[in-house]
């Protein structure tokens, strides 16, 4: 019983979402508004979600004194104070709950993915590798859209940035087009087995 | 151990060094570069042009990113404000993650900056941040009445009693909206809003995602679309050389011209002077803040960085095949 | 003076970050976990300010729309996830925003399938269509598997690869276009935002 009833309310629902998309009337109106105002009174709560999986991971790290278990001070402190500042001062332009976010999350989310870049050039020189006529063929189309995006490609000669778009709009579009049918046909596969119940990893194991 | 050995075995620390200076270097050391503008761009330009100075129309920015992306997302967020503000059209903003709150803000601050005259619920409106579960009953909700599915906007006001909202109830008249995302987020919008409604959708993706949109381009169900750092320059020279164009002949912008498009550039480290093809002076308004030519000036230290790259291809091979050759030889 | 204080701030930790590219250290560590903290601190008064007073606590307490209190209730099921014995009441809230699946089946099918299938038939009249609808058919049936790929059917599936890798490395050059954008721009705040140094 602890998993039917969910499931039962997954494909219930889901059967009423299907005839609400076919069918326009007011039932299936009332029904959608009926859905949607449950739906916002949970929607707050999926945060306390995170925020118990982070207190869990890091309390349990620093009440077990854990290898650099100082960090894990570090990580929930800045929650809090966040958290705290938010509350107290507000969220409005020039409040510290914004500085935080301008001046602390955004610099080091931005540079956290900017590694990435040292990354793929370190890869470039040490693993790309034109083992095969495939290979080649990927890594000759991947130098023909990197010169074809930057002004240099188009000093050099018009044609870099012309063959690029040809690529993009052409066998690239096709191989595309191949690739996101075989997986809006797989999505759509998955969203009906959910929909019937056979898909039900979602709601985790017993 | 020969040359080619030593430099496969090379410290990882060093060509992070060789990164490092080929993007500082060009950054520091500015120099002008032109644009080639490619069609997506093009055709995302000409969509929000055609609303230009249109009480009925208005373009939607929906912002589906956090600050990890914005070195590629700003710059276009910001100059297609510019052009909405240049040509005098509706524009609203919107995002569903608290990430993308401050950033949408901020690329609202930044490109009204240069436009005294313009007034929040007039010319433009934040509808502010919304909760991700309001996702689907917004964007279906905007398909009957915007302001009956947003309500409110950043300020807390009741959006049904702003001016801007004048002549703005669907998305016959919401007929454009441009998501920018790290994500194949833009879907969820061609899923629910085109599927649905027919509104036009186009996106403002990051370069890693481009590839992926191609087929959507062509069916019709992304009108345009802005790839990356490279778009974002693509659309600041589109601005530069129509919106914001200024000359006795069109002292308030002109029209899209794939001709002139194709002819003029912008040089981006000189003030009011632009040159044609021809290399004949022609007077522009071009005295450009940083903002306004950050994408360009950008990729010039692209260029370097992409020629890095396919060198470090290059001599990765010639190395790996030398060895390879060498270990046959032996053998 | 605030915005030379909140500028070194951001660039002390931007290069708090960078430091990891000579090796671990306890200041990219630091700021590790600091950005972490901070994110998620970040997202609770926007969720209570912008979900839950205007969902939960305007409508049941000040306007008594008492039957919210249900979904409310349902809603709190999230906390038994970390629990042993009661973690399957989690299920509940799940399985309530799981059932929008039903209208996601036909319009993704739309959006997805039929109008990429519809696009892939159209009249061939020049030699790129006709380049479009042999590699997208040679890409469907290369991910053919109830058929052995052999003879001239393997022959036809195989100019599917080609294709593929082509788009592969389409991907790959916009890949590194996007990586390289991301060190440009916080080499640009650095220089430019607080040096000073890019006009």
């Amino acid at each position: 019983m602890k998993r039917q009833i969910p499931l039962i309310i997954v494909i219930g629902l889901g059967f009423l979402f299907v005839a609400h998309t076919f069918i326009p009337s007011k039932t299936s109106v009332d029904f959608y508004d009926w859905w949607v105002s449950w739906s916002k009174a949970i929607s707050p709560f999926a945060v306390v979600l995170g925020i118990l999986s982070l207190f869990m991971v890091h309390g349990t790290k620093i009440q077990r004194k854990a290898p650099n278990w100082q960090y894990s001070v570090v990580t929930l402190l800045a929650l809090v104070v966040t958290a705290f500042s938010g509350f107290a001062w507000g969220t409005n332009e020039g409040t510290p709950f914004l500085w935080l976010f301008a001046n602390v999350q955004m610099p080091m989310s931005a540079t956290m993915f900017s590694l990435l870049a040292f990354y793929i050039a370190s890869a470039a020189y040490k693993a790309f590798r034109a083992k095969s006529p495939q290979a080649t063929v990927l890594l000759l189309a991947a130098f023909i859209v990197m010169m074809g995006q930057v002004p240099i490609g188009a000093a050099i000669s018009k044609w870099i940035p012309e063959t690029a778009q040809w690529i993009l709009n052409v066998p690239n579009l096709a191989a595309k087009r191949g690739i996101a049918t075989g997986v809006g046909l797989g999505m759509t596969a998955t969203s009906l087995k959910i929909l019937l119940g056979i898909e039900r990893t979602y709601l985790g194991s017993d | 151990m020969n040359l080619f050995e030593k430099m496969k075995n090379i410290d990882r620390r060093y060509i992070y060094l060789v990164v490092a200076l080929c993007i500082i270097i060009p950054l520091l050391i500015p120099f002008n570069s032109r644009t080639y503008v490619t069609d997506p761009t093009a055709n995302l330009y000409k969509k929000i042009d055609s609303f230009a100075g249109k009480e009925d129309k208005a373009v939607l920015l929906s912002f589906s990113h956090d600050a990890s992306t914005m070195a590629e997302l700003f710059p276009m967020e910001v100059s297609i404000l510019r052009h909405c503000f240049e040509r005098n059209i509706k524009v609203f903003t919107i995002c569903f993650s608290p990430p993308a709150a401050p950033l949408m803000a901020y690329a609202l601050n930044v490109a009204k900056e240069d436009y005294p005259n313009l007034k929040s619920g007039v010319n433009y409106c934040n509808f502010g941040y919304k909760p991700a579960g309001l996702f689907l009953p917004i964007v279906l909700g905007m398909g009957d009445d915007v302001a009956e599915a947003v309500q409110t906007d950043a300020d807390g006001r009741k959006i049904k009693n702003l001016e801007i909202l004048k002549g703005i109830r669907n998305y016959d008249d919401l007929n454009l909206i441009i998501d920018f995302a790290a994500s194949a987020a833009v879907f969820s919008w061609i899923t629910y809003a085109r599927v649905r409604f027919g509104a036009n959708v186009a996106a403002g993706v990051t370069a890693v995602m481009a590839a992926d949109n191609y087929p959507y381009l062509q069916s019709g169900q992304l009108v345009g679309m802005l790839s990356g750092l490279k778009g974002a320059a693509e659309y600041e020279k589109l601005v530069d050389v129509f919106a914001a164009y200024e000359d006795t002949e069109y002292p308030n912008g002109r029209e899209f011209s794939p001709e002139v498009v194709k002819d003029t550039w912008v040089p981006i480290m000189s003030k009011k002077i632009s040159y044609d093809s021809q290399g004949s002076v022609v007077q522009t308004n071009v005295d450009l803040p940083y903002k306004f030519k950050q994408a360009r000036i950008g990729m010039n230290a692209q260029s370097i960085a992409h020629i890095m790259i396919i060198v470090f291809i290059i001599l990765g091979n010639i190395g790996y095949f030398l060895t390879k050759k060498k270990t046959a030889e032996v053998s | 003076m605030l915005e030379f204080i909140s500028n070194l701030v951001a660039v002390l930790l931007t290069l708090f970050i960078f430091s990891f590219l000579y090796k671990d250290n306890p200041f990219y560590r630091f700021a590790e976990h600091l950005l972490v903290g901070v994110s998620m601190g970040y997202a609770i008064p926007l969720v209570y300010i912008n979900a839950f007073i205007p969902f939960v606590y305007r409508p049941i307490f000040l306007e008594g729309n008492f039957w919210l209190i249900i979904p409310s209730c349902i809603g709190i099921l999230y906390i038994f996830r970390f629990t042993r014995n009661l973690s399957w009441l989690s299920r509940y809230p799940i399985a309530f925003g799981m059932g929008i699946v039903g209208m996601g089946v036909p319009m993704s099918m739309h959006s997805s399938v039929l109008v990429q299938m519809r696009n892939a038939m159209l009249p061939i009249d020049n030699i790129n269509t006709l380049l479009i609808f042999i590699g997208t058919v040679s890409i469907l049936l290369y991910f053919y598997f109830s058929k052995p790929h052999k003879g001239l059917y393997g022959k036809f599936t195989n100019i599917g690869i080609w294709f593929m890798m082509v788009g592969f490395g389409a991907s790959f050059g916009y890949t590194v276009m996007a990586r390289i954008s991301l060190l440009i721009g916080r080499v640009q705040f650095i220089l430019g935002d607080f040096l000073g140094l890019i006009k």
